[in-house]
């Protein structure tokens, strides 16, 4: 049985007095959910370890692309042309960035993984893998590196903080290059007399 | 002072403290700054594009500008906020599995209302984290809020970025473009010279008299 102190403990007084008697009344009368099937639950547990910050890149560009055009393209504040240009910019802008993003994300994340190796970790065929400098050279040092989970976590907030760094150069040099090829691409085949539709 | 590599050490451990048991923190945090340095190279991409005409110019800058401070706002005050109501909904048992349930039904929570006693499960004040015998269900209840925080970051970010952040950028910008035309044409007249030895007045003065009414010019 828990003690009614420790009930008491559970009441963090500072959070509930920035929300009036009111948001609370609305929360408490909110009914709860159950996860009821292991599948589920699983899908849920597999997305918090495996959703990096790549993943969320990637999926962000996706449902840009099947919005943001389409906002575009109904903004009735501006004349038609600068619509068409400002569509175009938002595809290139998405495409570009998207692709960058994810591989360069995704990239880093791998290269802190291979580079932050703890005993007991094994290669692909399942031999163990021998620690040398370079190898551990991200790994936390001490008890850290024993949470499997959060180790994981680590890897992913590692690789995305060298990705940041890495892309305040390809922002230059690879996203608005490309992102200005694409829009001038996408303006050009409009101009073109057949509408710039392909044979 | 401490060495390069001690400094190392320790940010490594600050990593892993901060972000270890915490990746939908780590998103909306990385999300920001992976914001701001995209949007000074969005912007640098439409300044030194010479296929985009002036006048388009002076409407995408601006909306670039509003892009990246309105995406860095929205992404950090509503991704933030929705992952706050996906932390909260877990820590309250809101939101919850049969196993959770039945270490609360094991711990003595009611996790329904009967018989007069009150169930706090669901309830704002509750907090399974802060119960004295969390420890038996951390394994099983860290990584399913956890899933719920990456969960709800996602679609945090998506309503910011994709939904929330083109409308209001495209409203700032068609102002600003609107403002940066009228002061154009403005520019303009006051730069409409007469030609030398006479003065603007007499100069409009002769042009109505060569042109009058029935000539076509159109007032």
């Amino acid at each position: 049985m828990v003690s009614v102190s420790s009930i008491n403990s559970c009441v963090h007084g500072s959070v509930s007095e920035k929300i009036g008697t009111f948001g609370r009344r609305v929360y408490n009368s909110i009914p709860n959910t159950v996860f009821k099937k292991d599948y589920w639950i699983d899908k849920v547990a597999l997305m918090g370890k495996k959703c990096s910050s790549a993943e969320q890149r990637l999926i962000l560009g996706v449902t840009a692309l099947a919005t943001q055009p389409f906002i575009d393209a109904h903004n009735k504040s501006v004349d038609e042309e600068t619509r068409k240009v400002s569509v175009a910019r938002t595809i290139g802008k998405i495409i570009a960035g998207t692709l960058t993003g994810f591989a360069i994300r995704k990239g880093c994340i791998k290269a802190i993984g291979a580079w932050s190796k703890k005993s007991g970790d094994v290669d692909k065929a399942g031999n163990l893998i021998k620690l040398n400098k370079l190898n551990t050279f991200f790994t936390p040092k001490g008890k850290f590196a024993n949470n499997p989970d959060a180790f994981e976590q680590y890897k992913n907030a590692l690789g995305t903080i060298v990705a940041l760094v890495v892309m305040m150069f390809t922002n230059f040099l690879i996203d608005a290059p490309l992102t200005k090829f694409i829009t001038n691409f996408l303006i050009d085949d409009g101009k073109k007399p057949d509408g710039g539709k392909k044979s | 002072m401490k060495s390069p590599a001690a400094m190392f050490d320790e940010f490594k451990n600050v990593i892993y403290k901060k972000y270890g048991e915490n990746p939908g923190k780590m998103l909306v945090h990385t999300g920001v700054l992976g914001w701001i340095l995209s949007s000074l190279a969005q912007v640098a991409a439409v300044v030194f594009n010479d296929k985009i005409s002036r006048e388009q110019k002076l409407f995408l800058i601006p909306q670039e500008a509003a892009d990246a401070a309105a995406n860095i706002i929205s992404f950090y005050v509503v991704t933030n906020s929705v992952k706050a109501v996906g932390s909260k909904l877990v820590k309250t048992g809101k939101l919850s599995t049969p196993k959770i349930l039945a270490y609360l039904e094991k711990t003595g929570i009611p996790v329904k209302s009967k018989k007069g006693i009150k169930s706090p499960v669901g309830k704002w004040d509750f907090d399974i984290t802060k119960l004295a015998n969390f420890d038996e269900i951390a394994d099983h209840f860290k990584p399913f809020k956890n899933g719920v925080d990456v969960g709800a970051s996602l679609v945090g970010s998506i309503i910011s970025s994709n939904i929330i952040t083109p409308v209001i950028r495209n409203e700032y910008a068609a102002k600003q473009q609107k403002n940066a035309l009228a002061k154009m044409k403005t520019k303009q007249i006051k730069q409409l010279a007469a030609p030398r030895g006479i003065s603007i007045e007499q100069y409009q003065n002769r042009v109505a008299a060569r042109f009058g009414s029935g000539d076509g010019l159109k007032v």
